[in-house]
């Protein structure tokens, strides 16, 4: 028994959590008792004795799991463990549950983990829905609603989308480069252990007095200033998402940059691994925003700073300015992943080499660059500086020209293909094309600034963040996920029910998120539990929709699960894909290759004879010859 | 192709162009913002209907047939329509750009004799202030008279409240600290509903107001009748600063 | 900061299977930087953003708020303490640049030497930072001035602290001898130098912007 608590683990895990607790607690309650104050505070946004053991607790557990063990032992200069590989790879579904540095396993892990957050923030959607469905209050109250909003949009967008995006470049990306792992794999796991934890901070808070956090993913001060202990566990919960996050892009650009397999260029880089780039490059410089602004309210909060007291020299609109400064960043680091999910699934499937490759990567940095500069479209009648108004709103709108780029160019890319749509993959990633232009055009409506003025914070930004986000991000994870869900487990999926779920899923989100524009324009705000009687059909019918979309998501989890236990072996490349993943077996050797393949060629060589993206050890030392391999543009 | 490209952009268009999406046009601004919307539409639906039509058509000629595993035809780009695809987004872009800019100049832009009405928010109600001979103020209901321009001049006591009446088509939010403006010249009598558009806490989705358009001789009257209630410390400083001052002391949205 | 483990056997070919196939091929390394200094330059770049999150708010409290007096009436920052203090972190940066260079050069002692000063100034800089915050007259709940000076200082002495830790670890592996002349072996030493260099920077920033503008 004592030895199971001396192993990294889940024992040594949860008794390195309490202790840590155990310890924050003691220190607040004896710092304070002998500062004569009252040992338990317990005015509305205080509570030592409940924020410190919970921001020591996390670390407790990460000690104790085992991130730290191999990082201390080398601090001190003690003999580190020979890297005997012993933690490399997953023999059985319980490795999955310990920490592991293989790029493989963790995206495993990054992807369920994340999955387990969709569902249960779909279910606060559902919820949702079902309190909307009709005009007065039946399900839950107004405060409870509005936590339910806030929970549900920030397990969305921090425990969702941007996650099981790292999750499944962590899996792909090492071998499309042709490295063994990531750069850091330590790291690696680091960053992934702190995202259940990010998780559990935010479903924590609807434990806490007063109720979950309800001030919506924004956390506008100075109502997130002022909002119960709640709010306080969702600061925290963005620290450490956030912490992960940026911990992976650095992981992603390092082995980006450094650990491609020789030959392979930049220009010769697949899309997807151009996608992840630029991502990592927006999460690097974007992210530390966000934590700086939920900083400064948990300050304002604890320690009773007053940087968004207006009584106090405050200033309550730099909440906006700092937060959007991030998060518009943040809604590409949503989406670009997904740009190169898409690439990789169109060019594959429709046999045909990424119409103008230069200018798609191209695109992807024009939109990191872009994408600084408008933050402040969020902010159109928030009281701001008014001369900022038309320089966001041109920025902005330019940023359609590069996403534009993209939409067209995969629409090239179909041309004089053999476009195959027997994937689930391939139908998830049309749909995109459709769906997203019709956020995009949304959004792009959205930047006009005199519109915006009417129909900023209402049921039309309902409208628009769901098909972006939905119909966006959400789809090209599928797309995903059915793309590579041979190469991650090594069965196929069932095409039948895939088809099912796409269906069901294309149906369900224009059923939902198209009515929202009209109710909106014509007068519905959002984040409202209760709404005049005028928009009850149409929100009875939204909530139809959505309950069919959440319907049809257990289809996709039914399918993905007894797929994984009982489907078909899948072949090493079932799709006839070139890039270097594809060439190994599936699920791939443990250590991804027996020797570093070698690139001779771009990634999409589809209909040259002859032509080959990467030759394999073993192949042959010669680079063959045939056309030579040149790339677009 | 173009054929339906064209067919279907019309047809979105006459359908979109059709509805009146936005609700009744009871300011000036209202016109200008719908018939932006209607811009945006028929902008739209032209890019849409590209969009649709080149994926159907994509779909529809170069399916793979059953069986045919080969590979299509290895083009890798076109300089022409690359350079096409970036040129005429951004035009359309700038286009909708300019024309949004116009507009906004055009609804805030200052008649000369317009009339100032202070607005204040707090969790979750409203209460106007009417600078005058005598100032007055009304709770739970505001009172404008048509065809002038009003200056509201808003300031929330507690946190972010946002100013919204959709027939006016104008939104502003009220921030604690600062004083920000909006401007609207209502054209219709009659009874409207102001709603509180920035979450504010648990009484967020019940924070309305009535709002009585009136001839500017009633409304005279109606001013003359309110009797003044008591006012929290922010209205008196507010009405101090309004009557020392004709700008207030607080800091002002910047312009 | 992964780097000690000890090269690792290279695969002899065959299938993963194969039981004289001991870990993973080597990467290819395709970049002139090595990884370590590429992951710590971004770390910096991260760091400088979180720098530039207070600096956002420093900017609109100052300049957008524009309260007349700053700091508030009777107080008075002690320029003359925390300019001495820029001294004193100013001339770490030197001492560890002359670790660098000795151990570049091989010279074992030096490093030694120079890493020690280099710990001695920083902890010297955090007392004098803590002495002065003990004796300033005003919590961070002086007005929005208080919360920014507060937390700007705060911050970066937070980062002083990260710094120290690394260099901490840094001496004591110098100490056990493992760090030598050439280039790959003498990154644990090279990586927390580049991020001390950061934290002096950071500081001259703070200092001109807090107590000097
Ligand atoms: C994945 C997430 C994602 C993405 C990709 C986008 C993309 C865009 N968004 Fe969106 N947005 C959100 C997520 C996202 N957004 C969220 C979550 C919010 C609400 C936050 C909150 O308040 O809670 C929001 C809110 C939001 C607002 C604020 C509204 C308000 O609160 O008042 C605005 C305003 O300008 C805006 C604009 C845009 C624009 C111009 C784009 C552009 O990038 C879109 C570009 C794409 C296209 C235009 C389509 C393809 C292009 C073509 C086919 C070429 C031709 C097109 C033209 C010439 C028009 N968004
Ligand atoms: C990626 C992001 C993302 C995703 C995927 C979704 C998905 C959905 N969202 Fe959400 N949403 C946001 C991001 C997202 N949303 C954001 C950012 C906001 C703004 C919040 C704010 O204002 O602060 C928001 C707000 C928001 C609102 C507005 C609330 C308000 O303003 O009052 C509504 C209302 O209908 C809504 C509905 C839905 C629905 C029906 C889905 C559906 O697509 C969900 C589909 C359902 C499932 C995927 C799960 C099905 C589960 C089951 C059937 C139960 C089974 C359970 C187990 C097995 C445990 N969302
Ligand atoms: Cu006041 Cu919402
Ligand atoms: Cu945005």
């Amino acid at each position: 028994m004592v030895a199971a608590f001396q192993r990294p683990g889940w024992y040594r895990a949860a008794l390195g959590a309490v202790i840590a607790a155990a310890l924050g607690f003691g220190l607040v309650v004896v710092l304070r008792e002998i500062s004569g104050l009252s040992a338990f505070q317990s005015e509305q946004t205080g509570y030592p004795q409940v924020i410190v053991p919970l921001i020591m607790a996390p670390f407790g557990f990460l000690l104790g799991i085992g991130c730290f063990d191999y990082w201390l032992r080398w601090a001190f200069g003690l003999p580190t463990i020979p890297e005997d590989h012993s933690s490399h790879g997953a023999h059985s579904w319980k490795d999955y549950f310990k920490v592991n540095t293989d790029h493989k396993v963790i995206g495993i892990q990054y992807i369920c983990t994340t999955f387990v957050f969709f569902f249960i923030g779909g279910l606060a959607a559902m919820l949702i829905r079902a309190e909307l469905a009709q005009p007065g209050t039946q399900i839950v109250g107004a405060g409870t609603f509005n936590s339910l909003f806030s929970v549900h949009a920030a397990l969305m967008i921090f425990l969702f989308v941007i996650p099981v995006f790292a999750g499944i470049a962590n899996y792909v990306l090492p071998l499309m480069i042709g490295a063994p792992d990531m750069a850091f794999p330590r790291l690696n796991a680091l960053s992934f252990w702190m995202l259940p934890i990010a998780g559990l901070l935010f479903l924590g808070s609807f434990l806490a007095p007063g109720g979950a956090f309800d001030a919506g993913w924004t956390g506008y001060a100075p109502l997130s200033t002022g909002a119960p202990l709640g709010q306080s566990f969702f600061n925290l919960g963005v620290q450490f998402a956030g912490a992960s996050s940026i911990a992976t892009a650095l992981n992603f650009l390092v082995t980006i940059i450094t650990m491609r397999a020789p030959g392979m260029t930049f220009w010769r880089m697949p899309l997807l691994v151009w996608a992840n780039l630029s991502t990592s490059l927006l999460v690097v410089a974007a992210t530390p925003f966000i934590a700086g602004a939920q900083f400064m309210v948990f300050f304002d909060r604890i320690l009773h700073t007053n940087f968004f007291q207006f009584g106090a020299g405050g200033d309550v609109i730099s909440y906006q300015h700092i937060f959007w400064f991030y998060s518009h960043p943040a809604v590409y680091i949503m989406i670009l992943p997904g740009f190169g999910i898409i690439s990789e699934v169109i060019s594959t499937h429709a046999r045909k080499p990424i119409f103008g490759y230069r200018l798609m990567a191209l695109a992807l940095i024009g939109i990191i660059v872009l994408s600084y500069s408008v933050w402040a479209h969020h902010m159109f009648v928030a009281g701001m500086f008014s001369w900022l108004r038309v320089p966001m709103m041109l920025t902005t709108l330019l940023i359609a020209v590069p996403t534009g780029i993209k939409i067209f160019s995969w629409l090239g890319t179909l041309y004089f293909g053999k476009i195959h749509t027997k994937s689930t993959a391939m139908l998830f990633a049309l749909a995109f094309i459709v769906t997203f232009t019709i956020g995009g055009i949304s959004g792009v409506m959205l930047g006009m600034v005199p519109f915006d003025i009417h129909v900023s914070d209402t049921y039309f930004i309902v409208a628009h963040i769901h098909f972006v986000l939905f119909g966006g991000s959400v789809f090209t994870i599928f797309a995903g996920i059915y793309h590579w869900f041979p190469k991650m487990t090594g069965r196929m999926y069932d095409e039948k029910l895939g088809r099912v779920h796409f269906w069901g899923t294309l149906i369900g989100t224009w059923g939902t998120f198209i009515p929202m524009h009209w109710i909106g324009m014509d007068g519905m705000p959002r984040r409202v539990a209760d709404y005049a009687a005028q928009f009850g059909n149409w929100n009875l019918l939204i909530s139809c929709f959505a309950f069919m979309l959440g319907a049809v998501q257990l289809v996709f989890l039914y399918n993905m699960i007894v797929s994984w236990r009982f489907g078909p072996k899948a072949e090493a490349n079932p799709w006839r894909a070139n890039s270097i993943e594809w060439l190994v077996s599936s699920p791939p050797p443990i250590y991804n290759f027996d020797e570093i393949p070698r690139v001779v060629g771009g990634p999409y060589e589809f209909g040259i004879p002859g032509a080959q993206h990467a030759i394999m050890a073993g192949e042959g030392a010669e680079v063959p010859t045939g056309e030579p391999s040149v790339v677009g543009t | 192709m173009t054929a339906a490209v064209v067919a279907l952009a019309a047809a979105i268009s006459a359908v979109m162009l059709s509805i009146n999406w936005d609700g009744a046009e009871d300011s000036t601004a209202a016109p200008k913002i719908d018939d932006l919307l209607n811009i945006a539409i028929v902008l739209s639906s032209i890019i849409f209907a590209i969009v649709v039509v080149a994926l159907a058509y994509a779909l529809y000629a170069f399916r793979a047939k059953p069986g045919d595993e080969s590979d299509g035809e290895p083009i890798h780009g076109n300089t022409r329509l690359e350079i096409t695809w970036t040129l005429i987004p951004t035009i359309i872009v700038l286009f909708s750009g300019g024309w949004s800019w116009k507009v906004l100049n055009e609804i805030e832009e200052r008649t000369g004799h317009e009339m100032t009405v202070d607005v204040f928010s707090q969790q979750y109600a409203w209460s106007f202030g009417y600078p005058g001979k005598e100032y007055a103020y009304s709770e739970g209901v505001l009172h404008v008279p048509v065809n002038r321009q009003i200056v509201f001049k808003m300031h929330s006591q507690d946190v972010i409240h946002s100013f919204w009446v959709p027939q006016w088509r104008i939104k502003k939010d009220n921030v604690p600290g600062i004083t920000t403006t909006a401007v609207v010249t209502p054209t219709k009598t009659g009874t409207f509903q102001l709603i509180c558009t920035e979450l504010c806490g648990f009484g967020h989705a019940t924070m309305r107001a009535k709002v009585v358009v009136q001839s500017q001789s009633a409304f005279d009257k109606w001013v003359e009748g309110l009797k003044e209630k008591v006012p929290t410390p922010l209205m008196v400083s507010v009405k101090q600063d309004t009557e020392t001052n004709p700008e207030p002391l607080e800091r002002a949205e910047a312009e | 900061m992964e780097s000690a483990s000890v090269p690792l056997p290279h695969g002899a070919g065959g299938h993963a299977a194969d039981s004289h196939h001991h870990g993973p091929p080597e990467a290819n390394q395709s970049s002139r930087i090595d990884r370590q200094t590429l992951g710590i330059l971004l770390f910096i770049v991260s760091e400088v953003m979180l720098f530039g999150a207070f600096f956002a708010s420093y900017f609109f409290l100052r300049v957008v708020v524009n309260p007349t007096a700053w700091p508030p009436k009777p107080f008075e920052l002690p320029v003359g303490v925390a300019g001495m203090n820029t001294a004193i972190l100013v001339s770490s940066s030197f001492t560890i640049h002359y670790a660098l260079e000795a151990i570049r050069k091989g010279n074992k002692q030096g490093m030694k030497l120079g890493l020690v000063l280099t710990w001695l100034l920083g902890l010297t800089f955090l007392f004098v930072q803590i002495n002065e915050y003990v004796h300033i007259g005003f919590s961070a709940r002086l007005d929005s001035f208080g919360s920014i000076f507060y937390s700007l200082t705060g911050l970066h002495g937070a980062h002083v602290f990260a710094g120290l830790m690394l260099l901490t670890f840094a001496t004591i592996r110098a100490f056990r001898g493992h760090f030598d002349k050439d280039a790959e072996k003498h990154l644990g030493v090279e990586v927390p130098g580049i991020y001390w260099h950061f934290v002096d920077i950071m500081w001259i920033i703070v200092f001109a912007t807090v107590y000097i503008l």
